[in-house]
């Protein structure tokens, strides 16, 4: 199948041609920094998740979440404003788009449309049809701003749980994910995910420093929706503070396995009554004795 | 001579008749149309075509693949604060006054043995609070014990004699009646019930009830079948 990858490494753009009718952005060099690790998760994530609820076999499905703190931008996509200052802490989509590659790039949101520098971009990210991705504009762990595409699960969950989801996108060192006080997961670090499947319902999650009880994010409420993936990111930076933000996609729905339904046999559909057996057994005996009767006496 | 052939018809008549009388008087299998198509869930197939290379023609001109032509939707942004979703109203109450059914509903999940959840209490019946909610898109599942060795019969006992055109009415959490109109009920074999129509979440919404029944198995303390009862909203 298909993947997402920025073909070029992501990247910031050096250099770039403005065509004449000044919206189409065509990045033609970039100087690929470091492809993070979480990109790195999100291919080998991109073979295991099959674009089972695709609802379009041309289209992909996209969002966008600026978690890089203090920053709003405006959204590029192939050179096409996608998003229009777009604050951090917020979540953009999800968007049908057809599944394609795409040039994505993000402007300080008080330049002029679609001209200066990029203050990032990824070239060729590609969005096979069916898939569903979420393109985070986030810090790295040193405080880079960087753009990491991940790839979101929407494979099926059983019936009565959910699928919950941690991404690591704040300058911050490896944290556990607690959830009501216990740990469930542990040394994460920026930019990887974790997912794990969870009865549905509300928990208290917190973000604590690896391996302490040190809270760097919450205890904040949330709920982790049946039949669905419900990602949380923990963002910031120290100097802006850290935060959780949430999304959900849906994922497949599982039926339960079965409807229970009496142990007493009170109403069961018997079989004939044995009167009435004994009634049709009669009847046969009649007949079949008339019968011979009246064969012998033909004889 | 004539005597014997009298016998022979009467006999013949009574082995015939008998059974055939108690056939008729039993209550139908099924009635109206199947269960899946009442439900009208879309199959899976028909929602995914194999793709075709040549579904999707191209437009004229070669469209470089790292540029598809964008024709970009709306945006939505929205802030991504963690949020506690607000708790779904649940129904309240079942009726099916020409059946005699009325009993409370309870909003249930999944058990440890991964079927739906039934309330104890045999006279009450179970809403399957991870579907819809009776009349929005999708089926609302609403199930009960037909019996309990200790309880006796339950609610839902009454429910393998509806007939098409039986009127159900639930009562939701802010006490609205949705009214509703029975168009199946069909006994189905629980190895072949088919839990992803009954239980689907998209399609016009439906009313679809179930217990159990068809013949008791008693070495697995079961029924072999599921009653299986769907309603369309009445207007």
């Amino acid at each position: 199948m298909g993947r997402l990858h920025p073909s070029s490494g992501v990247g910031r753009k050096n250099g770039m041609t403005v065509q004449s009718d000044g919206r189409n952005v065509t990045v033609n060099k970039t100087r690929p920094i470091a492809l993070t690790a979480g990109a790195t998760g999100a291919f080998a994530l991109l073979f295991a998740a099959t674009p089972a609820l695709a609802d379009s076999h041309t289209n992909a499905t996209l969002s966008v979440l600026h978690a890089v703190p203090e920053t709003p931008v405006d959204v590029y996509a192939n050179g096409e404003r996608l998003i229009d200052d777009f604050e951090p802490g917020t979540l953009a989509g999800p968007l049908s788009l057809p599944a394609g590659a795409y040039d994505l790039a993000l402007f300080p949101a008080d330049a002029a449309d679609g001209s200066g520098e990029p203050l990032l971009s990824a070239m060729g990210v590609e969005l096979p049809a069916g898939a569903n991705a979420t393109v985070a504009a986030h810090l790295t762990e040193a405080g880079e701003p960087a753009l990491t595409p991940f790839v979101n699960d929407t494979s099926e969950v059983a019936a009565g749980e959910g699928r919950l989801t941690v991404r690591h996108v704040a300058a911050a060192p490896a944290v556990d994910v607690r959830a009501g006080g216990e740990v469930i997961i542990d040394g994460l670090v920026n930019p990887n995910e974790e997912s794990l499947t969870v009865p549905a319902g509300d928990v208290s999650a917190d973000v604590v420093v690896a391996g302490t009880d040190t809270v760097a994010i919450g205890p904040a409420d949330l709920t982790v929706a049946e039949g669905a993936n419900t990602i949380v990111y923990a963002w910031g930076s120290a100097d802006a503070g850290y935060e959780l933000a949430t999304q959900t996609v849906q994922a497949g729905a599982s039926a339960p396995t079965g409807v229970p339904g009496g142990s007493a046999g009170l109403a069961a559909d018997e079989g004939m009554p044995a009167p009435l057996v004994g009634l049709t057994v009669a009847g046969l005996a009649a007949a079949a004795f008339a019968g011979r009767k009246y064969a012998t006496s033909r004889v | 001579m004539r005597s014997s052939v009298v016998v022979l018809v009467l006999g013949l008549a009574l082995a015939i008749g008998t059974p055939v009388t108690w056939a008729l008087t039993q209550p139908d299998e099924a009635t109206g149309t199947t269960v899946a198509q009442a439900i009208d869930a879309p199959s899976p197939s028909a929602m995914a075509p194999s793709p075709s290379p040549t579904a999707a023609p191209s437009p004229s001109g070669a469209v470089p693949p790292s540029a598809p032509a964008l024709d970009l939707p709306p945006v939505t942004t929205r802030d991504a604060a963690p949020t506690v979703a607000a708790p779904v109203a649940a129904p309240v109450r079942l009726s099916l006054p020409a059946r005699g059914v009325d009993a409370p509903l309870d909003p249930v999940g999944v058990s440890a043995d991964g079927q739906m959840e039934l309330p104890e209490d045999v006279d009450r019946v179970g809403w399957y609070r991870f579907g819809p909610v009776p009349g929005a898109d999708g089926s609302a599942v609403l199930a009960g014990h037909v019996d309990d060795r200790e309880q006796g019969l339950g609610a839902l006992a009454p429910l393998r004699s509806t007939e098409v055109g039986d009127v159900v009415v639930v009562t939701g959490a802010n006490g609205v009646e949705t009214r509703w109109q029975v168009v199946s009920r069909e006994t189905i074999t629980k190895q072949v019930l088919p839990l992803d129509t009954i239980f689907g979440r998209d399609g016009p919404p439906r009313l679809v009830m179930v217990t159990c029944g068809g013949p008791f198995i008693p070495e697995l303390r079961s029924y072999r079948d599921n009653v299986v009862v769907v309603a369309e909203p009445l207007p």
